[in-house]
């Protein structure tokens, strides 16, 4: 039995080319539908569904696929909390509904998938300043339009679908800003020119922009908010919500609690190691898609089938050629988390300021970020640093004018439970006999 | 500083306080770390400062000045590391008995102990559980934030002359006719008449490292620690299997529950028990039997989610006393470890008995039970 | 259409959708109080990532609105 955890692209690729070779397949997702984020839509007793989204028919075709597929088991509603190997086995304690189930393996792929980047400024925790995921998360999902006026910034070709269905959808997109220069794809051109399809995409986003009257500017990024506006490059535009995105970081928890090898990809953020396989250090435990580094949905497929036991071949270089120039092309610069006012919350949970973080430096001693977060509480509250992670690295490095070293952006990768489970569920397995 | 009057190795409470201490005795003082300030077992610590859990004798006499002298720092630093006497309170499930006669015991050796009726228990923690009626209470014990305290009590010795240097990792200890003479590190080597020993759970390793031996070995605990929460539970809540593990040799897992709220709104629950070495991974079925026995105490924390878990060691001494003073084969080289999960209460009191001693002046009590010499004897 | 309360007020949703989704249609951005600053909060990431927007749901505490389903009769607070 295959256990594959994450139902979106590569995880719902993976579970296609398992269960076409005869393999027993249960996919554990945290979601009540397939699709992930990335695919996320209205449940099918809504008839607006799918128009949102470019191309959706490839994530419909798989659906329909999966769905009908009996050697596949799905547990929708779950949350993988823990896992361990024993022996030959991976032991996952589940969380389906609230309730803790365990399921037993023999391989396991991880298709956890990524979450928005994003880093602080001022007045970033006013209500109405979100990722450029939540609206999306909201207007797939469920319809509802998170504001009437909205600008959306940060960079990466993620902020352009989300324009484009705010858009479309009525939102009027008052201000559009991406800060890396597109022109940087001149030098990743092959990039482009091996994966024409993305070109197209772009092109449908922008024509679709266009008709609304939406104008990207490049090279701007929201320097502050107020509870009613964004500034931008110095001036002040009225806005209800405002979205800001800096690319993605990968969710690779379970792969540390499970001891797989982590690195530091060419971005910054912590990825899973896998081999051409896609299978980690871990005897029978591979992972594919972002949780193996940002590359799209494309790379993404590709990867979970070649996890599933399916075939890769020259699309996959290609596409991961497109996925470098990504990286190259939406880089997200240090700059951002300098020189930002002491008042700056940081740690958004616990409401650490930067001035904090640099006070324990200087005055309690602290030479190092996990120093620093013990003694601020920063990314110790209820996301476990989830958000505030890599950002306290960044500000803590500083301050002490020293680049944050590979080991200390992996140990930040490194939680020891994967979701929260309720002292009385955790209890109760006692009973269960796990 | 070349050449300070002493050098302690180990950044932790332990260290911290026997750098203040020496400090404020005028001695200059430089500190050494091989991590950062709190980066082993004082930084996995709940902070607890308890007399509850002592039985009568030495131990408990240390802890009970110990617990005086932490107040005592706090006025000296100030009150920057969360202090408080919240107050203890111990109960039994099944039979009382035990106890009560456990708590006479530490009456009649000056401890304050209240014994506490269903209504006032209840009072005390209006989430306890209706089953539990009677208990123990011990306005006594206290509290702090381990890693702040030995932060701002290192923050003072600095502002007070003293050095102190994190990421030195101490690679040799010079001895001389057996009278230590300095120590080598990777960050510069240092003379000194005088080295404290702090570390720890490595303390064995220090020892070793200047031709003389402690056997101080780590015992492993869990502690959970849930999502913020509003205040629940107002004081330490035993059960009293904790008081008997304490006192346990039995190298088996065991468990037992400490249940408290903490200033920052999550509940910490703890006090797991395991010999393993050093062997880190997280036990599933450890956290259960915490959870369990923490909601079969306190019902309406069933609610509550985990957030995480993390593991210390605890470094102890085969008869689970400290070992503090001056190593009985190498002159000059002073220990203060092995204090198991007591660490952090008894910190200052160490500090105290191992400066009185430097600086030739009567300690409070008599050190000869804490001294390393139990261990020593044969070897020399 | 079923109907839930935040802080009190009736909120029509429909089947479905998230308590964040539902309160959002009806305009409220504002999702709970911080515990130290008392600083309003809304959602953030919305897909179950910052814990930035929970709240209390049938009396238990910290419970991510943008996660969870509404149901009918269902009381939310801040």
């Amino acid at each position: 039995m295959i256990a594959i955890i994450g139902a979106g692209p590569a995880g719902l690729s993976a579970a296609a080319a398992a269960t076409r070779r005869g393999e027993e397949v249960i996919i554990i997702d945290s979601s009540s539908q397939l699709g992930g984020q990335y695919w996320r839509h209205l449940p099918s007793a809504r008839n607006d569904s799918h128009s949102l989204h470019y191309d959706f028919s490839k994530a419909q075709k798989l659906f329909d696929e999966l769905l009908s597929q009996p050697l596949l088991t799905r547990y929708s509603n779950s949350q993988v909390w823990q896992a361990e190997k024993c022996g030959d086995q991976f032991h996952l304690y589940i969380l389906r509904n609230g309730v803790e189930e365990k399921v037993v393996a023999d391989k396991v792929i991880l298709a956890t998938g990524a979450y928005d980047r994003t880093i602080p400024f001022p007045g970033w925790t006013f209500p109405g300043v979100m990722t450029p995921g939540a609206a999306q998360a909201m207007l797939k999902g469920h319809g509802v339009l998170v504001g009437k006026k909205v600008v959306i910034a940060g960079t990466g070709p993620f902020i352009l679908p989300v324009a484009t269905g705010l858009a479309e959808s009525g939102a009027e997109i008052v201000g559009l800003f991406e800060f890396n220069n597109p022109f940087r794809w001149i030098f990743n051109l092959h990039g482009l020119l091996l994966n024409p399809s993305r070109i197209a995409e772009a092109f449908y986003y922008l024509k679709k922009l266009q008709k609304h009257r939406v104008k990207i500017e490049f090279g701007k990024k929201v320097e502050s908010a107020t509870r009613s506006s964004a500034v931008v490059d110095g001036t002040e535009i009225e806005c209800d919500v405002i979205a800001v995105g800096w690319g993605f970081a990968p969710d690779v928890t379970l792969a540390g609690i499970l001891g797989a090898q982590l690195g530091v990809d060419s971005d910054g953020t912590v990825i899973v190691k896998v081999d051409r396989r896609q299978e980690t250090n871990i005897l029978g435990l591979f992972a594919a898609g972002e949780a193996t580094g940002i590359g799209g949905s494309t790379l993404s497929m590709i990867e979970g089938r070649i996890a599933g036991g399916g075939r890769g071949g020259l699309s996959r270089w290609r596409a991961q050629v497109f996925a470098n120039g990504l990286k190259k092309v939406y880089p997200v610069p240090s700059i951002l988390t300098k020189n930002l006012p002491e008042e700056t919350i940081i740690c958004r949970c616990e409401e650490v300021t930067r001035g904090q973080i640099c006070t324990s430096i200087d005055e309690l001693g602290a030479q190092s970020a996990r120093t620093a977060k013990l003694f601020t509480r920063a990314g110790m509250g209820l996301c476990q640093g989830r958000v505030c992670g890599r950002n306290v690295s960044e500000i803590v490095a500083d301050h002490l004018v020293q680049k944050v070293s590979d080991s200390e952006r992996i140990a930040g990768g490194q939680r020891p439970l994967a979701a929260p489970i309720s002292l009385g569920e955790l209890g109760d397995g006692l009973a269960k006999k796990f | 500083m070349k050449s300070p009057d002493a050098i302690v190795i180990g950044a932790g409470i332990a260290g911290a306080s026997c750098a203040l201490a020496l400090t404020n005795a005028g001695l200059t003082v430089l500190v050494l770390d091989r991590g950062p300030v709190a980066g082993g077992t004082t930084g996995a610590g709940e902070g607890n400062i308890l007399v509850s859990d002592k039985d009568p004798g030495p131990e408990l006499t240390l802890a009970l000045r110990s617990r005086d002298l932490w107040f005592d720092m706090q006025s000296d630093v100030g009150d920057h590391f969360e202090l408080e006497a919240k107050g203890g309170i111990v109960v039994a499930r099944h039979d009382e008995k035990p106890l009560k006669d456990f708590a006479a015991k530490q009456r009649a050796a000056g401890v304050d102990v209240q014994e506490v009726g269903d209504r006032e228990l209840h009072e005390l923690e209006p989430f306890l559980t209706p089953e539990i009626t009677s208990g123990v209470f011990y306005p006594q014990d206290s509290q702090c934030q381990p890693m702040l305290a030995a932060a701002h009590v290192l923050r003072a010795v600095r502002l007070r002359g003293g050095q102190v240097i994190t990421g030195a990792t101490v690679k040799a200890i010079d001895t001389s006719g057996g009278r230590v003479q300095g120590v080598q590190s990777d960050k510069g080597n240092f003379s000194s008449p005088i080295i404290i020993n702090a570390t720890g759970t490595w303390a064995g390793d220090i020892a070793t490292m200047a031709g003389s031996h402690l056997p101080i070995a780590p015992r492993k605990g869990f502690i959970l620690v849930t999502a913020p929460a509003p205040k629940l539970i107002h004081h330490k809540v035993y059960d009293s299997d904790y008081v008997a593990n304490v006192a346990s040799s039995d190298a088996d897992l065991q468990t037992s529950t400490v249940v408290e709220g903490t200033r920052a709104g999550t509940i910490l629950i703890g006090a797991s028990r395991e010999r393993i070495g050093f062997d880190g991974r997280m036990n599933v079925d450890i956290l259960r039997r915490l959870a369990a026995q923490a909601t079969s105490l306190f019902p309406i924390l069933r609610d509550i989610q985990l957030l995480r878990a993390y593991r210390g060691f605890r470094p102890y001494a085969p008869d689970h006393l400290p070992v503090i003073g001056e190593d009985s084969l190498i002159q000059g080289l002073w220990h203060s470890a092995g204090h198991e999960g007591a660490g952090i209460g008894l910190a200052p009191g160490s500090a105290h008995l191992i400066t009185a001693q430097i600086i030739g002046k009567t300690p409070f009590m008599d050190p000869a039970p804490f001294s390393p010499k139990r261990f020593q004897a044969g070897a020399a | 259409m079923i109907s839930f309360t935040f802080n009190n007020q009736k909120i029509e949703a429909i089947e479905g959708m998230t308590i964040a989704a539902a309160i959002f249609s009806t305009g409220e951005k504002v999702l709970r109080q911080t515990r130290f600053g008392g600083d309003d909060r809304s959602i953030f990431c919305g897909i179950g990532i910052c814990w930035d927007c929970v709240v209390t749901v049938d009396g238990v505490i910290n419970q991510r609105a943008c996660l969870i389903q509404v149901s009918d009769g269902m009381v939310v607070t801040s």
